[in-house]
């Protein structure tokens, strides 16, 4: 780790006003889950550290009829998980909350940093060529690569870390930025960057700017699961996850529309649009869960280690879906 | 107490070792199975547990000494290559720096028989390239990043399959194969025995590269006070650090102290003398300060140890009544970039199971990774996972039930050394636990037949391993004059619970509670010479010779009962707590009275480890029974539960026993399931050297545990009865886990670990 300077923002404006220090090479710290190790293994070497857990304000999760749910980037994934409100509206939200690391991490982790980590290929985090850190290829591309992405990859493999941000994306949220040039709302189907958008950045954050809120929209009653597959029992990232959030018409059994996202498959998290398209209006039949998993994953190109992925992916959609229609 | 000298011969890590040991003229009567104990073979918490949990505990990691300094290894990140030059002018710039030592200026010491303390051929990522010394941890961390190293950059292999090819890179100029060639051992005739067979069964198994990942790292701290040179170590081995230290610095033994009250687990990566000890003491002395080394998690995984990687071709035949008539094992393993731990696995092909006609041939080779250490029964964890499965596969073919197979195939005697065993309650292990598990009920008779995608299946595999230690071992037992004792010995406890049995068998002969007796353990100026633990050897090595300390200072303490009872000491008797008139038992002075009668007299004991017996092999034996269930859409398998059943002498402390297995099982766990060198094939270094990425299981994946002990003391072992355990639990739960998986699945997965990828692809779904 090399030394550096930390700052208390004591405002989101002076957060802001920091982090734009350019010359500072400044990063922002809230939970510090995932820049604590960044720091030990010197991915980021920053001049200026701007610690926004002193910002006040930030941390509630408030509900409303109209606007719907807000998150305050600050608030812990153990809020999230524990809240009654998200619990009972939205239920894959807690449910994905509650699948992140351990119950040290979540209580440490804030919404804002599990949204904007960064990504945990082991090529970008040890010391290896990596496009994304500015190297001349991507080393996953042809090597260890069991973990990485099937869909959106080319030229970096990466999976999208995050847990909260599939669920999230599947009820439509979006995030409250604030930055040198004022705030900004950007959907969540916008904020993700596939490595063609650009490979150094997951997100649209430009520099100096901060997560500040997550909206999602207000509750119409959908049914909805999240599964996260992983190789064991905590303190792992999901290998492949899934959020299902659909919509029942009424009386007759039927889907009226829904929205399946899935995390561990591609560099962000992955709206499976096909498949969406084909939720709509349906009997939610054995056979139509099966037809709907594989248009989700169609177009996968798995690597050499991954293929594994594709079938896994299947199963996972069809469960989170029935887990869905079950709920 | 009157000694004598013996040759002495012990089973310690896949080997024997011979030696000269003074043993006891006359040792302890042997604690026979019916004996009644007081404390031990009772499940008491261990003696340091709260020290051990609540900080007070002071491990190598927490020393701190005033004005102490701090080093670290700076290590090659390049697998293969040699040094062309390395400029340290930068770091020593840096403010706080003290010293940095690389080849250029380092002594030159032999090291692993064919290299240097530093050599300027790099053989592996992680190999020692330069140490350097600081006042601080973040001046250290600034000055290894300012070290500039050129290399030339050499072709590199990483499989040994592949290094065993002659057009291979060499990493020593005689070829990759250890010693040139496998080792080979033959009984009956191989050819004979397949052709009597009705059922031959040929296959191939594979296992992975897994690390020793101890909670605390290697740490070593050293201080020179004049000529005396004082070294809190980390090791499994107090006594062999001292030795090494001493004889490669050229100080004398009386001058060398080596401490070591309290370690985080080694697992077999402490058993040596460790590099950055010899480079933290050369520093010490130059630059006049203790040294403080403490190995980061990453380096823990590059150059700490691990237990080598197998290639294991099978061949196994038997005839229809379950007679096996032949097994043909070729094996061969990466040892890593130098001579260090060995990737031989043959020794439970020829031992486990009763068979005429035998031929392994084993190879360990070199590679350009990090060198293999003795990992938990080295050998034999990998070697069980192959031989184990085979033989369902060959039980099937047969049409008899597994567990039914293995024990029509108990071997009776020793088949390599044409001897008995002392003891062998193997058939009780595979009862006892097969109607624990429900073996005969639950079982699917059909492999895979379980209805909807959770699968479950049952499995079984079975573990030999030495763990009868020998001499040469000691302890000093001294009575205090109220009535206390302390237990000196200088073997560890490298968190075994071995200072908690030495209180324990202190406290039975003595007939006193477990709170009056405390133990000085791993300090070699303080304590007779006791083992190095490895090999499961320490209980069975260290107990009987505390017992003979304990034995004898009882006796000599029994002069001063007899000055109070103002008789001669000939009519006085011993029962726990007291000594009393042999003719009129009413008559007696508690041990407290006794000891109070010292003075300032002082009951001073040393007592010796007896031999091994002669004409007879001791092993300990046992099996365990997996239950899983395997999620055939996902390729998860859940363990949910184990059964282990063993023979393993006296429990000498049940309930350290169950920490043990516990702890083994948790271990072979992860080696089944979830724990992986990842090497990147084209730049030859390790992708996962964290605790994130290399996967031990938590909490969370723990199943259900179940510990039968079916043996009682083995008193022709030795005079306490134990055999060690350390090891044994964890040598047949990787595989049990493998054949359960086909039991619930009906396909076999031949390559550990069994993720979901592999479940996936054996069950062609990927």
């Amino acid at each position: 780790m090399v030394s550096f300077e930390h700052a208390n923002a004591g405002s989101i404006k002076e957060a802001v006003r920091l982090l734009g220090q350019q010359d500072r090479t400044p990063v922002a710290i809230a939970g510090g889950q995932d820049l604590m190790t960044m720091l030990k293994d010197e991915l980021v070497r920053p001049g200026l550290v701007v610690n926004l857990k002193t910002v006040p304000g930030l941390t509630e999760i408030t509900y409303d009829e109209r606007k719907g749910l807000s998150i305050g980037a600050l608030a812990t994934l153990t809020d999230v998980e524990e809240h009654p409100v998200v619990r009972a509206k939205y239920p894959a939200l807690a449910q994905a909350a509650a699948a992140v690391g351990t119950p040290q991490i979540r209580n440490m982790g804030t919404v804002g940093g599990n949204l904007c980590q960064r990504p945990q290929c082991w090529y970008f985090r040890g010391d290896f060529p990596c496009l994304r850190r500015g190297g001349d290829y991507c080393s996953a591309a042809v090597g260890q690569n069991k973990y990485h992405c099937i869909l959106g990859g080319d030229p970096c493999y990466i999976v999208h870390p995050s847990d909260l941000a599939v669920p999230l994306r599947a009820y439509g949220a979006s995030v409250e930025i604030v930055g040198p040039k004022g705030k900004r709302t950007v959907s969540l189907d916008d904020f993700f960057l596939l490595p063609s958008q650009d490979v150094r950045r997951e997100n649209v954050l430009e520099p100096g700017e901060v997560v500040t809120w997550v909206r999602v929209p207000p509750s119409d009653g959908a049914k909805a699961a999240f599964v996260k597959f992983t190789e064991r029992g905590a303190w792992d990232f999901a290998v492949v996850s899934v959020a299902a959030v659909l919509r029942k018409e009424a009386g007759n059994g039927k889907v009226a529309g829904g929205r399946i996202v899935l995390g561990g498959v591609a560099p962000v998290p992955w709206l499976a649009g096909k498949a969406n398209a084909a939720l709509t209006g349906v009997e939610p039949t054995d056979e139509v869960l099966e037809r709907v998993a594989d248009l989700a994953l169609e177009g996968a190109s798995p690597l050499e280690h991954n293929a594994y992925k594709v079938p896994l992916a299947k199963t996972l959609v069809k469960r989170a879906l029935q887990q869905a229609l079950a709920s | 107490m009157a000694k004598k000298l013996v040759r002495s011969v012990f089973d310690f890590e896949e080997g024997f070792i011979e030696t000269i040991a003074e043993v006891p003229e006359k040792e302890p009567e042997a604690w026979a199975p019916e004996r009644s104990m007081r404390v031990a073979s009772k499940g008491h918490p261990r003696v340091d547990g709260y020290a051990r949990t609540s900080g007070d505990a002071r491990y190598a990691l927490d020393i701190q000494l005033p004005r102490m300094a701090y080093g670290r290894v700076l290590r090659s990140w390049i697998p293969h290559g040699r040094i062309r030059k390395i400029d340290t002018s930068e770091a020593e710039k840096v403010p706080g720096v003290l010293g940095i030592m690389t080849y250029v200026n380092a002594p030159k010491i032999r090291w692993y028989r064919d290299s240097t303390l530093f050599d300027p051929h790099v053989r592996y990522e992680g190999d020692e390239v330069a140490f350097v010394v600081a006042e601080t941890e973040e001046a250290l961390e600034q000055a290894l990043s300012k070290i500039h190293v050129e290399y030339e950059e050499l072709p590199f292999v990483l499989d040994a399959e592949e290094a065993m090819k002659p057009t291979a890179p060499k990493l020593f100029k005689n070829g990759n194969v250890r010693d040139g060639k496998p080792r080979i051992y033959e009984r009956g005739d191989i050819q004979k025995g397949f052709a009597e067979a009705d059922a031959v069964v040929e296959d191939t198994f594979r296992t992975q590269v897994v690390h020793h990942a101890p909670l605390e790292p290697h740490v070593c701290v050293v201080n020179w006070e004049g000529d005396r040179l004082t070294i809190w170590e980390s090791t499994q081995a107090t006594f062999r650090v001292q030795q090494g230290i001493a004889s490669i610095l050229k100080v004398p033994l009386n001058k060398v102290r080596v401490i070591n009250a309290f370690m985080g687990a080694g697992f077999g990566s402490k058993l040596g003398i460790e590099k950055h000890t010899v480079m933290a003491a050369l520093m010490a002395r130059q630059i006049g300060r203790p040294v403080k080394v403490v190995t980061p998690r990453k380096d823990e995984f590059l150059s700490m140890g691990n237990r080598p990687a197998s290639v294991q071709k099978l061949k196994v035949g038997a005839k229809k009544d379950g007679t096996l008539t032949a097994i043909s094992l070729w094996s061969v393993g990466p040892g890593g970039a130098y001579r260090s731990g060995s990737a031989y696995l043959g020794t439970p092909a020829r031992e486990m199971y009763k068979c005429a006609n035998v031929r392994t041939e084993e190879y360990t080779v070199y590679v350009n990774t990090g060198p293999a250490r003795a990992m938990r029964a080295p050998g034999h964890v990998q070697a069980f996972f192959a031989l184990d499965s085979i033989l369902d596969e060959l039980a099937e073919k047969i049409g008899m039930d597994p567990l039914d197979f293995r024990m029509a195939n108990i071997a009776e005697i020793d088949q390599v050394r044409k001897r008995p065993y002392t003891s062998k309650r193997l058939k009780e292990a595979y009862e006892a636990g097969a109607r624990a598990i429900g073996w005969y009920e639950r079982r699917n008779k059909v492999p895979g037949s379980g209805k909807g995608p959770l699968k479950r299946g049952l499995g079984v595999a079975s573990q030999i391993w030495g763990g009868g230690g020998g001499p040469p071992a000691f302890a000093t037992v001294e009575i205090n004059r109220d009535g206390t004792v302390v237990v000196h010995s200088g073997s560890q406890d490298i968190g075994t619970g071995t200072r908690t049995i030495v209180a324990q068998v202190a406290a039975e002969e003595l007939g006193l509670d477990l709170d009056r007796v405390s133990v000085v353990i791993g300090d070699t100026a303080l304590c007779p010479y006791g083992p190095t633990s490895g090999g499961s050897i320490t209980a069975a090595s260290l107990t009987p010779a505390v017992q003979a300390a304990a034995v004898e200072a009882r006796e000599r303490l029994k002069d001063y009962a007899a000055a109070v009872l103002g008789v001669e000491p000939e009519r006085v008797s011993y029962e726990p707590g007291r000594y009393y008139l042999t003719e009129d038992p009413s008559k007696s002075v508690s041990f407290e009275e006794a000891a109070r009668k010292m003075g300032n007299n002082m009951v001073v004991t040393t007592g010796a480890r007896g031999p091994n017996p002669k004409g007879y092999t001791i092993n300990s034996f046992g099996a365990q029974f997996a239950e899983v269930e395997v999620d055939v859409e996902t390729g998860k398998v859940r363990v949910l539960k184990i059964v282990a059943a063993h023979d393993i002498g006296r429990a000498i402390n049940p309930l350290t026993v169950r920490s043990q297995f516990e702890g083994g099982i948790i271990m072979g766990m992860g080696y089944a399931l979830t724990e992986e060198r990842w090497l990147d094939p084209q730049v030859g270094r390790q992708v996962n050297p964290n605790l994130h990425e290399y996967k031990v299981p938590t909490l969370a994946d723990i199943p259900e545990i179940e510990v039968i002990i079916v043996s009682e003391a083995d008193t022709k072992a030795n005079t306490v009865g134990g055999k060690g355990i350390g090891e044994p639990c964890i040598i047949p739960t990787a595989a049990a886990i493998a054949n359960a998986v086909y039991n619930a699945i009906g396909v076999r997965v031949k390559e550990l670990p069994i993720t979901p990828d592999r479940v996936l692809r054996a069950l062609g779904k990927a």
